[in-house]
C-alpha cells in the first residue's frame, strides 16, 4: 500500500486562483519527501488537500488508501500535521497542551503524560514543560508543535516548515528526529525552504512552482535533469593547456567530467604534464543549485508559454 | 458524547475562566441584572412614602386580587415575578453568546481551530462539543445568577419589609424551558455567523439582535400591552425551543473544513 498517491490533483479557489494544477505523485511508506517551491507555489494547499481540509477541484488523492474527502477523521487518526496556522493554547502549559491533544486522539491520561514527557525531553523542552505557552519563544512553540503532532505516534507526518524559527542546533535536533522517525517507518511529507536541511534528510523530492509539480524524484534524478556532469576542483601549480577548464582562483581550476571515474585520469594528466597537485575535490550539484537551475528553467518555460 | 468531546468541553470552559476580560463581562452583567437592579427596586419601594404614589388606587383596580394587598408587598411581588423575568433572560443570551463566540471565532482568531480540525473528531462532534460548552456555561451562569438573586432579594425583603415573597411558577418555566431555549438560540445565531466572522466581537454582535425581543417584552410589560404570565412564558418557551432546533440544524449543515479555515 502506498503512503500517499495523488492523481491529477487540482485546486481552484473561489475567484479563479489555480493553487494546485493537475499534479500527480506517489510516496512509499518510510519516505521523507521534500516538497519544495517558492511562497505561493501551492505546497500548503497540497497538504490541506491531502489532509481533507480542502475539497479538490479535480483529481483524487489517497493517504494510506484513505480518501481524505470522504473519511477525514480516519485519516487524522493516523496523521500528524504541522502548519503555520495550527497553533496551540497560550493559556495552557506545554505539558497540558500535549495532554489535551493526546486526549483528542483517544489516548488516556496516563499514556498522554508518559508520551508527552518523552517527547518534551527529546525536543529539549523538559524545563519549560509547566510554563504557559504564552511564555514560549517561536522556536520552543515550533518544537512543541512537533511534539503535538507526534503525540499519537502517527503513520504519516505532514510538516510545513518545521524548522522555521529554530536555531541551527534545534533545527539539527529536529532533523535527526525526523530521520529517526522515517527509519522506524513513519512517512514524512516535508515542505521547506531550507534546501540544505532538505538535502540532508529527504529521500525524494517534489518541486512546485505556480501550482505545477515540474520535477519529482531522487536527487540523482533531479540532478540528471540539470546536468550529468561532475565538477572537479583542482588546486595545482599548472594544468595541461589542452584540458578544458575554468580558472576560479589562484592556481584553482574547475573541470567538468562525465563521472567521478574520470577524476584519476585528470590527476594523472596533470602530473604527467609536470604540474604539482595540492588539492582535488569532486563536487556534485547541490540540491540548492539544482533547485535554482530547475526553477529558473520552469519560470522561463512558463513565460515562454505565456507569450 | 465521548471522552474526546468531554476533553474539548472542559478545555473550552477552562479557556473562559482563565480569560479575565471575558470572565468580567460574564460576571458584571448578571451582577447588575440580578443583584444591583432588583436591590435598587426593593430599596426604592421600601423607602418611598406610600402617599407619594397612586399605586394603591391602581392596585384596587386589579380584579384578580381577592384580598386587600399590602402596597409594598404587591410592588415587590410584581417586581420579582413580572419585571425581573424579562431582564433575567438577558443573562443566558449574553453568557451563551460570549462563550460561543469565544470558543468558535476565538479559536479561529488565535489559530488554534486548524489544529482542532486535524484531530480525529468529526465536524459534527466538534460542533456538538462547542455548543455544549457554550450551553453549559450559559446555564451555569443563569442558575447561579437566579440563586444569588433570590437569596439577596429575599434577605433584603426580610430585613426591610419583614416578610418574604416567593417566586411564582413562571420562574420554573423560565429556568427549565425559556432560559435553555434562548441560550441555544443565542449560541446558534453566534455560531452561524462565526464561519464568516474574523473576530470575537464580530461574532457576538449577531446575538445582540436577540436583545430586541426581550426589550419589547420589558417595554410591553411596563406599558401594559403585554402581561408576563405562565401562558405567555410557556408559548415563548416552545417557540424558542423550536427556533433553537431549526437554527442548530442549519448551522451544523453549513459547516465544512474549507469554510472554517477561511
Amino acid at each position: 500500500m502506498r503512503a500517499v498517491s495523488a492523481e491529477n490533483l487540482s485546486k481552484i479557489y473561489i475567484g479563479g486562483n489555480k493553487a494546485v494544477n493537475d499534479i500527480s505523485f506517489c510516496l512509499e511508506k518510510g519516505e521523507i519527501f521534500g516538497f519544495l517551491g517558492p511562497n505561493g507555489a501551492g505546497k500548503t494547499t497540497t497538504i490541506k488537500l491531502l489532509c481533507g481540509m480542502l475539497i479538490p477541484s479535480g483529481g483524487i488523492c489517497r493517504v494510506f488508501d484513505i480518501d481524505p474527502v470522504s473519511n477525514p477523521e480516519k485519516l487524522h487518526q493516523i496523521s500528524g500535521v504541522i502548519t503555520e496556522h495550527a497553533q496551540m493554547y497560550d493559556h495552557l502549559s506545554g505539558m497540558d497542551n500535549l495532554i489535551f491533544y493526546g486526549t483528542l486522539f483517544g489516548m488516556n491520561r496516563v499514556d498522554c503524560e508518559k508520551r508527552a514527557k518523552a517527547l518534551l525531553e527529546r525536543l529539549d523542552l523538559t524545563e519549560a514543560q509547566h510554563h504557559k505557552l504564552s511564555a514560549y519563544s517561536t522556536g520552543m512553540r515550533q518544537r512543541l508543535s512537533l511534539a503535538r503532532a507526534l503525540m499519537h505516534s502517527p503513520e504519516i507526518l505532514f510538516l510545513d516548515e518545521p524548522t522555521s524559527g529554530l536555531d541551527p542546533e534545534s533545527a539539527q535536533n529536529v532533523n535527526t528526529l525526523i530521520q529517526e522517525l522515517a527509519a522506524d517507518g513513519t512517512t514524512i511529507f516535508l515542505c521547506t525552504h531550507q534546501l540544505r536541511y532538505a538535502q540532508e534528510i529527504c529521500t525524494t523530492y517534489g518541486l512546485m512552482n505556480r501550482g505545477n509539480l515540474f520535477a519529482a524524484g531522487t536527487i540523482e534524478k533531479l540532478r540528471s535533469m540539470v546536468s550529468d556532469k561532475v565538477k572537479v576542483r583542482v588546486k595545482a601549480s599548472r594544468i595541461p593547456e589542452d584540458m578544458e577548464h575554468q580558472k576560479t582562483g589562484e592556481s584553482v581550476y574547475d573541470i567538468d567530467v562525465a563521472s567521478e571515474r574520470e577524476v584519476p585520469l585528470i590527476v594523472k594528466r596533470i602530473v604527467e604534464a609536470g604540474g604539482d597537485i595540492y588539492q582535488v575535490s569532486a563536487k556534485q550539484m547541490s540540491l540548492e543549485e539544482i533547485y535554482f537551475s530547475l526553477i529558473d528553467r520552469n519560470h522561463a518555460e512558463m513565460e515562454g508559454g505565456n507569450l | 458524547m465521548n471522552t474526546r468531546q468531554l476533553a474539548l468541553i472542559k478545555k473550552d470552559i477552562r479557556s473562559i475562566t482563565s480569560n479575565k476580560q471575558v470572565l468580567m463581562v460574564m460576571l458584571m452583567v448578571p451582577l447588575a441584572l440580578t443583584i444591583v437592579l432588583p436591590s435598587v427596586l426593593v430599596l426604592v419601594t421600601v423607602m418611598a412614602p406610600d402617599s407619594a404614589s397612586d399605586f394603591q388606587k391602581m392596585l384596587s383596580m386589579v380584579s384578580f386580587l381577592s384580598e386587600e394587598p399590602d402596597q409594598q408587598q404587591m410592588i415587590l411581588w410584581l417586581m420579582l415575578n413580572k419585571i425581573m423575568p424579562a431582564f433575567f433572560l438577558l443573562i443566558p443570551i449574553m453568557a451563551s453568546s460570549v462563550m460561543a463566540a469565544s470558543s468558535f471565532v476565538g479559536e479561529k482568531e488565535k489559530h488554534t481551530l486548524e489544529t482542532l480540525l486535524y484531530s480525529p473528531l468529526s465536524l459534527k462532534q466538534l460542533f456538538q462539543s462547542k455548543i455544549l460548552a457554550g450551553f453549559s456555561v450559559g446555564m451555569m451562569v443563569s442558575y447561579i445568577s437566579f440563586a444569588a438573586m433570590i437569596l439577596v432579594l429575599e434577605m433584603e425583603m426580610l430585613f426591610l419589609n419583614g416578610s418574604m415573597i416567593m417566586p411564582d411558577i413562571g420562574w420554573l418555566l423560565i429556568m427549565l424551558l425559556i432560559a435553555p431555549a434562548v441560550s441555544l438560540v443565542a449560541i446558534a445565531v453566534t455560531v452561524r455567523g462565526s464561519a464568516k466572522a474574523q473576530t470575537i466581537e464580530e461574532a457576538q454582535q449577531r446575538a445582540v439582535f436577540l436583545i430586541f425581543p426581550i426589550l419589547a417584552l420589558v417595554i410591553g410589560q411596563f406599558s401594559g400591552v403585554i402581561l408576563v404570565n405562565s401562558g405567555l412564558l410557556l408559548g415563548l418557551g416552545v417557540v424558542l425551543a423550536v427556533l433553537a432546533v431549526l437554527l442548530m440544524r442549519g448551522a451544523a449543515r453549513s459547516f465544512t473544513y474549507e469554510k472554517l479555515l477561511k
